[in-house]
């Protein structure tokens, strides 16, 4: 009898312990079929992929003559990572109308948060080989071995918000084109505006806190960090990562409560 | 058990005047083919839809295999499996891609997903082209490969959304051997298809809707009973007056140069000796659900193709 429920018990675990990893699973093999598959069969995609982050680094670069290659490496580390967010919502609203895959996995035991992540991850297959590249230039540019694992962190936690937020966004679009439209704005909103390619220093004292409301002023200024350049005294490592989760976990919360799964 | 109970379901999708669904209420039973028929913009997807949990309704209620759609859709989606109309499978991704990372996704280990990958892609005949990227593949081969991803599962209740459009004669009768098979199997089939010899040959109960309600509903023989004749005499039209026709039964142009005499056996005989004397050519047979979808979703459209009798 004992040694009975023992069994079951072990069984009970076992099936929890298979469940729970589903999630992870399922999110793998969406990645290797959108992801893997993919470039296995368009090699050259990825060259494309590749390089679009440097185009600014380039014009930056060229431009200064080479001085002001710091942010300019920070803001394209920032901009491509917002960018693997905003291709997500692309891809899910693409594969939405285009493809009727979404039906499929709303019709199936896979929750919207793991079909994300499937597709974040494919996102960030992606976008690997750019990057290597940059992070080595953050590295070769004054980043210490020991930054690494805030390098690192600051990473992942752009690229989570910001896939939870390219879901979020396109969940509630309801044509392609339209998404791309949007897609292109919040770019401009979350890159370009904040100081993610240049100082904070230059912003002025009245739209500072509007700076620092933006999770891509923090994620540059802990890259700034990291490589050894001056931040501002009145932030901070801590103050910058609690941003970031924050965002993290708004984003989450949102895409997992207001994204449009199942229709209206 | 019943695999779907619905209750007054009515959807009005946003922005839209008229209901796609209105006060709809059916039952399914258990490990049987039930067919959905109706005319383009009848509401067939709209229900699937909202059975299949993508899409919620704005009244009413419906229970799929036990659970309830709105508040349960977590445990329905686990025993359910679709093809979606207008689905199209990934461009650079193979028919087995499809099926065995799909089998995984949905939590079967590998050995299982691929012995069943290879089972269905050989009854669909797509096995031997399993390498080729989808992009590569005609429509039809297409169109298999999401029919492959969804009777490949093990799911209890299978929604099929015009899983054989723009299938060739045989690959139609491999979708339909796999149909039985998984009927066979204890399986419940949701199936929506403007085919009618399609329905007539696999459907255990079939309900037509029309303009979002349901217009008629029951097996082809008591839907064979809606038209009070059993049956057609179809003669070609060439001179032949339509009057000398009517006292035979009702007449309905097919509107490819026959004219299609619904009527009984007793009338058959004097028929067929009419069509003889005037060396027309002419075919005997009973009514078809075909006959029936006409003469029901026919009516009130406008056209008066049912009016002439
Ligand atoms: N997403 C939508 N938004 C607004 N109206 C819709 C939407 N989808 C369908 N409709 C409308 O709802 C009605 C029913 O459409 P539905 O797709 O269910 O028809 P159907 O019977 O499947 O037709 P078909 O045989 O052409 O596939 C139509 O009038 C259609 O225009
Ligand atoms: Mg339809």
């Amino acid at each position: 009898m004992c040694l009975y429920t023992l069994q079951e018990e072990a069984l009970e675990m076992t099936r929890i312990a298979v469940t729970s990893m589903l999630p992870v699973r399922q999110a793998f093999l969406i990645a290797y079929m959108t992801g893997v598959l993919w470039l296995r069969r368009n090699p050259m995609s990825l060259v494309f992929t590749a390089i679009s982050p440097f185009s600014l680094l380039f014009v930056l670069f060229v431009i200064s003559g080479g001085g002001y290659v710091v942010p300019a490496v920070v803001g394209s580390l920032v901009m491509a990572l917002v960018g693997y967010g905003l291709a997500l919502g692309q891809d899910i609203s693409f594969y939405k109308t285009e493809y009727k895959v979404q039906d499929v996995f709303v019709a199936s035991p896979v929750s919207p948060l793991t079909y994300m992540m499937g597709l974040a991850l494919s996102e960030l297959l992606f976008g690997l080989p750019a990057l290597i590249v940059l992070t080595s230039l953050v590295m070769l540019f004054g980043a210490s071995v020991f930054s690494i694992p805030l390098l690192i962190a600051t990473i992942l936690l752009i690229w989570g918000s910001m896939s939870a937020m390219g879901f979020f966004l396109s969940s509630r679009m309801l044509h392609m084109r339209n998404a791309t439209q949007v897609i292109s704005f919040v770019n401009v909103i979350l890159a370009i505006l904040p100081p993610v390619f240049y100082s904070i220093d230059r912003v002025p004292d009245i739209l500072r806190p509007l700076a620092y409301a933006m999770p891509t002023t923090h994620a540059s200024l802990i890259l700034q960090h990291i490589m050894g350049k001056g931040t501002p005294g009145e932030w901070s490592l801590g103050f910058g990562f609690a941003v970031l989760i924050a965002y993290l976990i708004g984003f989450v919360a949102l895409a997992k409560t207001k994204a449009i799964w199942r229709e209206n | 058990m019943l695999a779907i109970e619905a209750a007054s379901i009515t959807k009005i999708y946003k922005g839209a005047r008229q209901a796609a669904l209105s006060d709809v209420s059916l039952k399914v039973e258990a490990g049987r083919i039930f067919t959905l028929l109706g005319r383009n913009g009848a509401g067939k997807t709209t229900f699937v839809r909202v059975c299949a949990t993508q899409l919620m309704p704005t009244s009413g209620s419906i229970s799929v295999l036990g659970y309830d759609v709105a508040k349960q859709a977590k445990q329905i989606r686990d025993l359910i499996s679709v093809v979606p109309q207008e689905g199209r499978p990934l461009r650079a991704l193979t028919s087995w891609d499809h099926v065995y990372n799909w089998l995984q996704i949905r939590g079967e280990g590998k050995q299982i997903a691929k012995d069943k990958t290879e089972e269905i892609l050989r009854k669909l005949e797509l096995y031997e082209a399993r390498d080729r990227p989808a992009m590569n593949l005609s429509g039809g081969m297409k169109q298999k490969i999401l029919v492959a991803m969804a009777m490949a599962t093990d799911a209890q209740l299978l929604f099929l959304d015009e899983p054989t459009i723009g299938l060739d004669p045989m690959s139609r009768r491999q979708v339909w051997s796999a149909i039985n098979d998984w009927k066979s199997k204890g399986g419940s089939i949701l199936l929506t298809t403007h085919y009618m010899d399609e329905a007539e040959m696999l459907s255990d109960y079939i309900v037509i809707i029309d303009r979002g309600a349901v217009i008629a509903r029951g097996t082809i023989q008591e839907l064979r009973r809606v038209i009070p004749q059993n049956i057609r005499v179809d003669i070609a039209r060439d001179g032949l007056d339509v009057d000398a026709l009517r006292p035979y039964g009702s007449v309905v142009d097919t509107g490819a140069g026959m004219l299609r005499v619904f009527t009984f056996e007793s009338a058959v005989r004097e028929l067929s000796e009419l069509a003889l004397r005037k060396n027309l050519t002419f075919t005997v047979s009973p009514v078809t659900l075909d006959d029936v979808f006409v003469y029901l979703a026919g009516r009130g459209i406008g056209d008066d193709q049912n009016s002439s009798d």
